[in-house]
């Protein structure tokens, strides 16, 4: 993911160090422009003052220099004066002005000058590597704070860029630590103009939001009462018929399996509808998965011994957080489930253990544990192909059969998968360690 | 010594941070077009560049060895086969990426597209930075030249990076149509360069023939001016290329031009521009 900061950052201090650097390189070639004059200039006023010099005219003298200049002074075509360091031959042509030449092993800048009033040629010369030397260290001196400024402008720009980004930073805490079922404005105290549209923006959305949730509320608990009471009123009936009539008559069966089907089908609806991650956050505390799974084989047990079923639970006390109800309808669903597809005397198994952390989300070396809900069956199993699609809605396994099993409307286990994502919880569905059948696991993360 | 410095650091650390941009560039572009089917973690450009610079280490170091091979002419044959080596990745490279949206997995082809950026990147950082080694440890020893060498060197790579750091941001604030398109052409460019660069060192090792030169442009552009050195840098500019340098140099870029890499942008143009 891009970050703003690290986007501002660096191409802030970019184009400050491009431009600065290409101003240092371009204050590098005119000052050595600069000092390449003003060596020049100080050639010509020294060969102003040699050309004075008072020396004999009966023997040529030699006046010692330090090795970055020489002298020579001529008159009448023959060599007058001149440093220890210059040789005896001609330094420059007898026309004035500057030029280079070699001598000694170096190059070296001449400048040529005739002094009118004595007759005499004065030739001066610098070494050019000295003067480069001596000019660039100069030039680089200055260039030196610059290039010791950029780690230090490097940091301030990254304290005033993240200072900058405070406010954005501040309130994206705020809306990240806000509670799912918290639907209060945003109070942004630290204001600034460019967040005060996101924020007036997020306060509409949080508003809308909520009129929509309390109106969605209000519907599920009208519908629930609009819906169940009629419900009631049938089953009544349908209990006053059987009174009168002959209940093993296919109609009848048909009308009283048809009945509870639709209560079914409406109770797992609304369920399915008011399970909201708001509800959840608010009911969510530390729960025994062990305990709530008796509870619920012991509800459910007249169903598994209708069908003569053999049904075990294993494990041990577990504690997960999560929403007591919530979870009750999970493993209630599972177990309704187990109960449905299995045949008449088959077998059950319900087991809670306790495994260390190997999903997707599991951090690497840390000792993570995990609480693995397991209800497998040695029923018939789901083809690998259906498997996926068992999670969705409506899907029954039977659906192709025009004889269901029993009352059920395909969102049982949509609502196992729903509760486990409330729980933040992993669903599998793999085959069963018996002889057949399938086997729903559900890894909860186990409370530190 | 400093402007030499600031020349030869430049050229090299440009060259890099180029290739570095572009390609860190069609990493995120391919994240946003393919989404999580084909998509590449950056992180490859950090083990490139470590193991880059250990590479130029080792490879300077043992540049005295090295060009002591075939008959004298080692280092001009190592550094060719870095660039052509470099030239087949980028060409894989451009050959692997998915010519059209396609649903699925694609880890086998991510995963060859991450190695061949890494390599490409890597051969670069080995190649440019021995160089750089080569000539730091060369001249700095000298009395003098130690402060206008440094000071050069840190103008030079403060120049160089802060071009690739700029032209990665400013293609990532192109249009993807748009940030596809230059980074292309840049990558065309790069191609083709290395094909040229590969040429050359091949005939100064006499190992190809001398071609006649295609043209000569150093009256109006000499390579060894700062802008010579830049567009080198840039494009492999060159004022007297050679015929087979140039023939290299246009098939480096026609190989690119005629990759799926190449038509990626074409048959997405709409949508692309919608998703930005």
């Amino acid at each position: 993911m891009r970050s703003i900061r690290l986007f501002l950052i660096s191409s802030i201090l970019a184009t400050l160090v491009l431009f600065n650097f290409l101003a240092a390189l371009q204050g590098y070639q005119s000052s050595m422009e600069e000092a390449e004059t003003l060596f020049d200039n100080q050639m010509l006023d020294l060969a102003r003052l040699v050309s004075n010099l008072d020396v004999s005219n009966s023997n040529t003298t030699e006046i010692r220099l330090g090795n970055d200049l020489a002298f020579q002074i001529w008159e009448d075509g023959s060599l007058l004066a001149a440093s220890s360091n210059a040789p005896d031959e001609l330094l420059q042509n007898f026309t004035p002005g500057f030029e280079f030449t070699n001598f000694n092993g170096y190059r070296w800048r001449t400048f040529s000058r005739f002094e009118p009033s004595l007759n005499r040629w004065v030739i001066v010369a610098e070494r050019t590597d000295l003067r480069f030397v001596l000019a660039e260290n100069v030039v680089l001196q200055s260039i030196f704070p610059l290039l010791l400024g950029i780690p230090l402008v490097g940091l301030l720009i990254w304290v005033i860029v993240s200072h900058g980004l405070k406010p954005l930073q501040q309130l994206s805490t705020e809306l990240k630590n806000k509670r799912a079922n918290d639907l209060s404005p945003i109070h942004h105290t630290d204001s600034r103009v460019e967040l005060d549209q996101v924020i007036e923006s997020t306060n509409g959305f949080i508003q809308r939001l909520g009129r929509v949730m309390e109106r969605e509320k209000r519907f599920s608990a009208d519908a629930a009462h609009e819906l169940r009471t009629p419900i009631s009123a049938l089953k009544i009936q349908l209990h006053n018929l059987s009174e009168e009539i002959d209940t093993n008559h296919d109609s009848f069966l048909a009308l009283q399996y048809g009945v509870e089907r639709m209560q079914h089908l409406i109770e797992q609806l609304l369920w399915l509808y008011r399970a909201t991650p708001e509800q959840f956050v608010a009911n969510c505390k530390a729960v025994d998965l062990f305990k709530i799974t008796q509870d619920q084989l012991a509800i459910l047990y007249p169903g598994f011994e209708k069908k003569a079923q053999q049904i075990e639970l294993q494990g041990d006390s577990a504690f997960v957080e999560g929403d007591q109800f919530a979870l009750e309808k999970l493993i209630s669903n599972l177990l309704r489930n187990a109960n449905k597809y299995t045949q008449e005397g088959g077998k059950i198994v319900v087991r809670i253990e306790e495994l260390e952390a190997a999903g997707e989300d599991a951090v690497k070396g840390s000792a993570e544990k995990e609480i693995c809900l397991t209800v497998e069956d040695n029923g018939p199993g789901i083809a690998e192909s259906d498997r996926v699609r068992v999670f969705d809605r409506f899907y029954r396994a039977d659906s192709q059969d025009d004889t269901p099993l029993s009352p059920g409307c395909g969102l049982g286990l949509t609502i196992v998968s729903h509760i486990a994502e409330l729980h933040h919880a992993r669903v599998v569905l793999e085959e069963s360690s018996m002889e057949s059948g399938c086997a729903f696991k559900v890894y909860f993360k186990k409370i530190s | 010594m400093f402007l030499n410095a600031v020349i030869i650091v430049l050229q090299e650390i440009l060259e890099a941070s180029l290739l570095i941009s572009v390609l860190l560039v069609f990493t995120q572009l391919f994240h946003k077009i393919w989404g999580k089917s084909f998509s590449l973690k950056t992180s490859w450009v950090a083990y490139s560049i470590i193991l880059g610079i250990i590479g130029a280490g080792l490879y300077s170091h043992y540049t005295p060895q090295v060009s002591e091979w075939f008959d004298y002419v080692g280092q001009e044959v190592v550094n060719a086969s870095i660039h052509i080596g470099s030239l087949i990745l980028l060409l894989i490279l451009a050959f692997v990426v998915p010519s059209k949206k396609i649903t699925g997995k694609l880890m086998t082809r991510s995963r060859l597209t991450t190695f061949c950026m890494t390599g490409v990147v890597l051969l670069a950082i080995i190649r440019e930075g021995s160089e750089i080694m080569q000539y730091v440890g060369g001249i700095a020893g000298q009395s003098g030249n130690f402060t206008p060498i440094v000071f050069g060197g840190i103008i030079g790579a403060g120049i160089g990076l802060s071009i690739g750091v700029l032209l990665y941001y400013g293609l990532m604030s192109l249009s993807i149509k748009w940030a596809y398109r230059l980074g292309l052409i840049l990558l065309m460019l790069i191609a083709g360069n290395m094909g040229s660069q590969a040429v050359l060192l091949l005939t100064q090792a006499d190992w190809l023939p001398f071609t006649p030169i295609a043209w000569n442009t150093s009256a109006l552009l000499a390579e060894d001016s700062i802008l010579g050195h830049l567009l080198y840098a840039l494009i492999g500019y060159e004022a007297t290329p050679s015929i087979l340098q140039l023939v290299c140099y246009l098939s480096g870029m026609i190989m690119i031009a005629i990759s799926p890499l190449f038509r990626k942008v074409q048959p997405h143009n709409q949508s692309l521009a919608g998703t930005n």
